[in-house]
């Protein structure tokens, strides 16, 4: 597959961006050692599994606005089930929890492919049904989770390589592989024209439904570390809503186009730095967090902005 | 012909659908067939109906505005801080508000391009941003709406007539005026239908949206404001848990979100039909849970329904 140039030096000038607020945080603290790396790591774990899952579904010319509640739905489950037992129930729930995510999400493609409703009308409505089912498992805050299988995700001490570990192996094991792969390759032609995709005989619907599943195992993944990083369960309508605007924003900054086909999933894991840096350097010189929200939103659209008027230049 | 057919297929299955929602909640409860209760749904479907004129209007021409809540929710807060300075006064700062907010969402998705979706959901987290701040600095002050604005939000003129209710008609029938019987109407349609036939019909395309972001955010404020009135002070959620319905009753009442399809009249029996329901799911006195599962799963199984009837015309 060809990788175009202007794709990159997006994904450089993010990643200039990443360092540059890496160095800024650094500054505020006293000292930036291993365990500040890990509280870092620790913090963007979640918002970059989802952001992935997120940019897989924007490529392939969808969007899910109920990825959010997904994650948390499948915190729910875990958390409840793996409270105070064994390691390899731990284990056994994590992979169910993952399992039924991307069944959620295989459901959804099927009804999204099967009624012929846009994406964003199925995704908005299933957002509540599935949150519906996430106060049905856990109706409040609680669960929990064996520590050792806790401190695998987490890592143990002050060590961050675990973390970075979740982080990575999601995008070595299943993105790389899926990108050059038949079915990461109609992800890609769903995205930018499904009447092509349909007549070079891609099957639209089956690879909608796939391209869905993939979207939800992420979601899984990060409802999973969610479970693993906070042991516990927190079934919020509030969380899920901030964590599917997120991940879209990501997406966005990652260098992934809404209009689809466009974009890889390594831009939005670094945006999601992006977008854990400013609430947490605005915290560290006290002001209030809301205005990071004004900030990420203003970003956001900035950089949609910038991507549109520069498509526009090329097509001059 | 056939698409006037079609029209009122569609109209007929909308009518059978709330029909049977209220025959079921008057099963559920009995009283809910008394005319007090009657005014009630209609007086809670008011603002509903507002909020989905003014998607309608956006979704007609193509797009989407999900800061809608926010700006229904800051308007009815800058109404509630600034009645100390008189009432029009702030009903003033809040239309400038609106103003300024659709001018921006529609400049930046019709000037510029920006994704609407993208366009609005940030407009919604700067807005959620602004007024968390602003509750502690620059609109510090009461968050009780003026007496007036409660009477005209929930005062009763004669059972079931509720001023909210006299004034949705108003509001709406004008809403539903000017997108069938206007040359404003018919270039939103046309637009949403096919925006390059309309710029190259001579339409000035981006005027047109900023016109119709503006338009939604001013029905935004209205809803909100009546919103406010309804619960007597104004909190940063006020309007939150509108946003999903301001969308579904559009899309029920059979507005198509790619543009160019559908019509207000659809959209208001999209509302009513929400508004019986979520009085069914409060009197089953379930859990939130459970209320959160049925009404998305019904929202979906509606539109589903709909879609599946449009398709076999």
């Amino acid at each position: 597959m060809r990788i175009s140039i202007r794709e990159q030096m997006w994904n450089i000038a993010i990643l200039g961006l990443v360092v540059v607020l890496t160095f800024w945080r650094g500054n505020q603290l006293p000292i930036f050692g291993s365990y500040e790396i890990k509280t870092i790591l620790l913090g963007i774990v979640p918002i970059a599994l989802l952001a992935m899952g997120q940019s897989l579904i924007i490529i392939g010319g969808g969007i899910n606005l109920a990825i959010g509640a997904e994650a948390i739905l499948i915190n729910c489950i875990t958390a409840k089930y793996s409270e105070g037992t064994s390691f390899i129930t731990s284990l056994k729930w994590a992979i169910i929890g993952i399992l039924i995510a991307a069944l959620i999400g295989a459901t959804t493609g099927w009804i999204i492919s099967k009624s012929g409703i846009a994406d964003i009308v199925v995704t908005l409505a299933t957002s509540f049904v599935l949150i519906g089912l996430a106060l049905f498992v856990q109706p409040g805050p609680g669960g929990g989770v064996n520590i050792d299988f806790a401190q695998t995700f987490s890592g143990k001490g002050d060590s961050f390589i675990a973390p970075l570990l979740v982080l990575f192996l999601p995008i070595l094991l299943i993105w790389l592989p899926l990108q050059r792969s038949r079915i990461g390759i109609s992800f890609y032609a769903i995205g930018s024209s499904k009447d092509a995709a349909f007549l070079s005989g891609v099957n639209v619907s089956r690879t909608r439904i796939l391209l869905y599943a993939f979207g939800g195992i992420f979601a899984g993944l990060c409802g999973v570390a969610l479970t693993a990083i906070t042991q516990a369960a927190s079934p919020f309508a509030v969380i899920s809503n901030t964590a599917t605007l997120n991940s879209v924003a990501a997406a966005v900054l990652g260098g992934v186009s809404l209009a689809g086909g466009v974009g890889g999933l390594f831009g939005p894991a670094l945006a999601s730095l992006v977008l854990y840096y400013i609430p947490t350097i605005m915290l560290g010189y006290g002001i209030d967090p809301a205005y990071s929200q004004i900030i990420q939103g203003a970003l956001t659209v900035l950089v949609v902005l910038i991507g549109g008027l520069l498509r526009a230049r090329n097509k001059r | 012909m056939k698409s006037l057919l079609f029209k009122n297929r569609s109209m007929v299955a909308l009518w059978l659908i709330l029909a049977i929602t209220f025959v079921i909640t008057g099963i559920v409860d009995s009283y809910f067939f008394s005319i007090p209760s009657i005014g009630i749904t209609l007086q809670l479907a008011a603002p509903l109906g507002l909020l989905a004129a003014a998607q309608t209007i956006v979704m007609l021409t193509g797009g989407i505005d999900l800061s809608l809540a926010m700006i229904a929710t800051g308007a009815a807060y800058i109404v509630s801080v600034k009645s100390n300075e008189g009432l029009s006064t702030a009903l003033l700062y809040a239309l400038l508000f609106c103003i300024v907010i659709g001018a921006v969402n529609g400049i930046a998705i019709g000037l510029f391009g920006v994704n609407p979706l993208i366009m609005t959901l940030s407009m919604g987290a700067i807005l959620i941003g602004v007024f968390t701040v602003g509750v502690s600095t620059f609109l510090r002050g009461s968050s009780r709406m003026p007496d007036i604005l409660v009477t005209l939000s929930s005062g009763l003129i004669i059972d079931p007539i509720t001023w909210p209710l006299v004034i949705w008609i108003i509001v709406g029938g004008l809403v539903h005026l000017s997108l069938t019987r206007t040359g404003f109407g018919r270039v939103i349609y046309s637009i949403g239908d096919n925006a390059k036939a309309a710029r190259l019909a001579g339409i000035k395309v981006w005027h047109v949206q900023v016109a119709a972001y503006i338009s939604c955010a001013i029905l935004g404020g209205f809803a909100g404001i009546m919103l406010g009135g309804q619960s007597g002070a104004v909190a940063i959620s006020l309007a939150n848990s509108y946003l999903l319905p301001s969308v579904a009753a559009v899309v029920i009442g059979g507005t198509s979100i790619m543009g160019g399809m559908g019509s207000y009249s659809g959209s208001v029996m999209g509302a009513l039909i929400l508004s019986v329901l979520s009085y069914l799911l409060a009197t089953l006195n379930s859990s939130e849970a459970f209320k959160q599962l049925v009404y998305g799963g019904i929202v979906l199984a509606l539109a589903w329904v709909y879609s599946s009837i449009s398709e076999r015309k």
